[in-house]
């Protein structure tokens, strides 16, 4: 049983491996034609977040709001659902924490920060709602309409921003900055917030769904084979409200817990270009839709942000290159190199005695 | 608000929704989604508009792009049938690529956009057709779009023709509906899955050099805004026939050109007005899909 568990982790680990190894080769020419040395610049990169304890603590700090956009594709996608709308529920709880913080801001801060995260819990829900209930009651295609209302959303949200939530001394289109009992402030004079916190809570929360709950045990069913499951009696249709639900709800936190702990205002760029909802995809995809890996996988994408940085700093490559690296790692990972856990099996098989092997099944 | 204007800007949104509609088409009868249309569109404007930047050459910028469609649908089709990616990530990953590359280029250069106005504007991209002019009326809604523009209602035909009078698109749609017969038969369905995507990142591409070169004159990494999202909702609305896929493109485009053209009249909540495409694409698939359920779920189980 354990040499099973061990043998998908090491797939799961090789999977991730081998995109990660093409997409900062390819990454590699991009940097060569800024005439720049690639290796360096890599160097740089995660020497910068990983090694130091500013870039460290900056890029735990970058990875909270990608461990909550990370699950919440991650468990839509386990379930077969494509929720590509995880940018503009985000957006949403952005947006409304910003203007419940600013308006409530003399409210003292143990009341107002929860009442923040709730709402943009709540925000992130309702946005999720539309595509879920038009997918669960009439079988609508959830990733055209969740996709196309991240263009509607980013719309309305550009309007409020400019003509009714403005805060007019700024010289940039801007809300007003949220009240100062709203902000999750740094913590041990480092980049870390609470938020960092409340991330790594709700990833404990969700690992427990995912793998020690009867929902994530159907999650995994829907996302199998949806019409056995239907057929053996599962709710389908709630449970697809039930993982939107849950989708939503995890990106609007990332989104309220990014503006009080981050932004603390919301400006066109909140969310950056692509946004957290778009790493998010690329975290679930890397993290094989698995809570750890998911987490990982935020870290290490955390590490990419917050050495992009010092990239920008140090050589004359754009940090717009990391983006380019996340791309392709999600085109390298649409692909599975390996099969199944066939090749490891082969693998462990030499070193297991045969009978061990056989009890495992 | 000028009707006939509308009906022109009517005409000229739907250009390359029309393009990314016909491309995907292809796919969608083989039971592939492509959802990196946006993403070859995008692509085709970048590789188009640089080329021009440089050369200041329309030809060359368009067979660049072209070239680049044709092998983005050929690394998608690699991806998606050799290697049986996840498609719908790997075009995903294309749309998401197109993006990052153009602002990295932008970056190196040290722009904000690839400006090819200087370059286009004594290329007299914008055909006057005297036959379309000298219709009443309508004249001036006909009359003066660009080359692309033209080209993409020109495509509605021809793929309704390749789709329903050619070899190519019998062993598509036989590909699509029932893969074991076309096997049977000795149709090599990777190949006609290849042509398939192929021929959507080509029609893509001229999406692309439609915006960005000859409508536009400037690209940025924004300028697609949807379109190929757009696309895939019009190709579901119509479940890909050719000539009524293309009437929910046009339809799209017609809300495009009202909400631009309800902005200049409106003023104030103009921005707001940006939202109404994407609603109505939202509204149109509801409405088909909901029809479409209650047709299939007749034996009436699912509204107990």
């Amino acid at each position: 049983m354990k040499q099973n568990k061990l043998n998908t982790i090491l797939h799961h680990f090789l999977n991730a491996l081998i995109p990660i190894f093409f997409a900062f080769l390819i990454g590699a020419i991009a940097i060569l034609v800024a005439g720049e040395n690639p290796l360096e610049t890599f160097y740089i990169l995660f020497q910068r977040a990983l090694f130091t304890e500013r870039g460290l603590t900056r890029t735990l700090h970058y990875a909270s709001p990608l461990i909550l956009t990370g699950l919440a594709i991650g468990i839509s996608f386990k379930a077969g659902l494509f929720n590509m709308g995880v940018e503009g529920q985000l957006l949403v709880g952005g947006f409304v924490v910003a203007v419940l913080g600013y308006t409530y801001s003399d409210l003292p801060s143990g009341v107002l920060v929860p009442m923040l995260l709730i709402a943009g819990i709540l925000s992130g829900i309702m946005t999720a709602m539309i595509p879920a209930l038009l997918k669960a009651l009439f079988n609508v295609n959830e990733l055209v309409v969740s996709l196309l209302m991240n263009y509607a959303i980013i719309h309305v949200l550009q309007y409020l921003t400019t003509n009714v939530f403005r805060d007019p001394s700024r010289g940039y289109v801007s809300t007003h900055m949220i009240g100062s009992s709203a902000i999750l402030s740094r913590m041990f004079g480092t980049r870390i917030t609470p938020f960092f916190f409340i991330a790594l809570f709700v990833f404990l929360i969700m690992y427990i769904v995912f793998n020690h709950s009867k929902l994530g045990y159907e999650i995994r069913a829907i996302g199998k084979n949806l019409e056995f499951s239907e057929a053996v009696g599962m709710n389908v249709k709630k449970k697809i409200l039930t993982i939107m639900t849950y989708s939503g709800a995890l990106a609007g936190l990332g989104g309220a817990g990014w503006m009080m702990s981050d932004r603390y205002a919301y400006t066109l760029n909140f969310s950056g270009d692509p946004g957290l909802g778009w790493d998010g995809m690329l975290i679930a995809l890397l993290g094989a839709h698995s809570p750890v890996g998911i987490l990982v996988a935020a870290v290490f994408y955390g590490a990419l942000k917050s050495g992009s940085q010092a990239i920008a700093i140090h050589t004359s490559v754009p940090q717009e290159i990391i983006a380019v690296i996340q791309s392709l790692l999600i085109l390298f990972l649409s692909i599975k190199f390996l099969k199944e856990s066939k090749v490891l099996e082969r693998l462990t098989c030499r070193f297991l005695p045969k009978q061990a092997k056989e009890e495992e099944v | 608000m000028d009707i006939l204007r509308v009906l022109y800007d009517m005409l000229y949104y739907a250009g390359p929704i029309l393009f990314c509609t016909l491309g995907g088409l292809f796919a969608y009868k083989v039971n592939v989604i492509n959802i990196g249309l946006e993403g070859m569109m995008l692509f085709g404007g970048f590789i188009g508009a640089l080329l021009i930047f440089y050369t200041g050459n329309y030809l060359l910028g368009l067979s660049g792009a072209v070239m680049l469609g044709v092998a983005l649908g050929l690394l998608f089709s690699f991806f998606g049938i050799t290697k049986k990616a996840n498609f719908i990530i790997t075009g995903f990953a294309i749309n998401l690529l197109a993006v990052a590359i153009g602002y990295y280029t932008l970056a190196l250069m040290g722009r904000t956009d690839i400006n090819v106005i200087g370059e286009v504007r004594h290329m007299s991209l914008r055909l006057n057709i005297p036959v379309l002019r000298s219709i009443p009326v309508l004249g001036d809604v006909f009359s003066g779009h660009s080359i692309l523009t033209y080209v993409a209602f020109l495509s509605i035909f021809i793929v309704h023709f390749v789709m329903y009078h050619t070899k190519f698109g019998v062993y598509v749609r036989v590909a699509g509906e029932s893969p074991e017969a076309a096997e049977a038969v000795g149709i090599n369905i990777h190949k006609i899955k290849y042509a398939a995507i192929i021929v959507g990142g080509f029609l893509c591409a001229l999406a692309g050099v439609n915006v960005a070169v000859e409508q536009i004159a400037a690209y940025t990494p924004q300028i697609t805004a949807g379109t190929g999202f757009i696309a895939i909702a019009a190709i579901y609305c119509a479940a890909g026939s050719p000539m009524k896929s293309s009437g929910y493109a046009i339809l799209f485009g017609l809300m495009q050109a009202l909400a631009r053209n309800l902005a200049v009249v409106i003023g104030g909540i103009a921005g707001l007005l940006n939202v109404i495409p994407y609603l109505t694409v939202i509204v149109v698939l509801s409405i088909i899909a909901i029809n479409r359920y209650r047709k299939t779920n007749i034996r009436g189980y699912a509204h107990d």
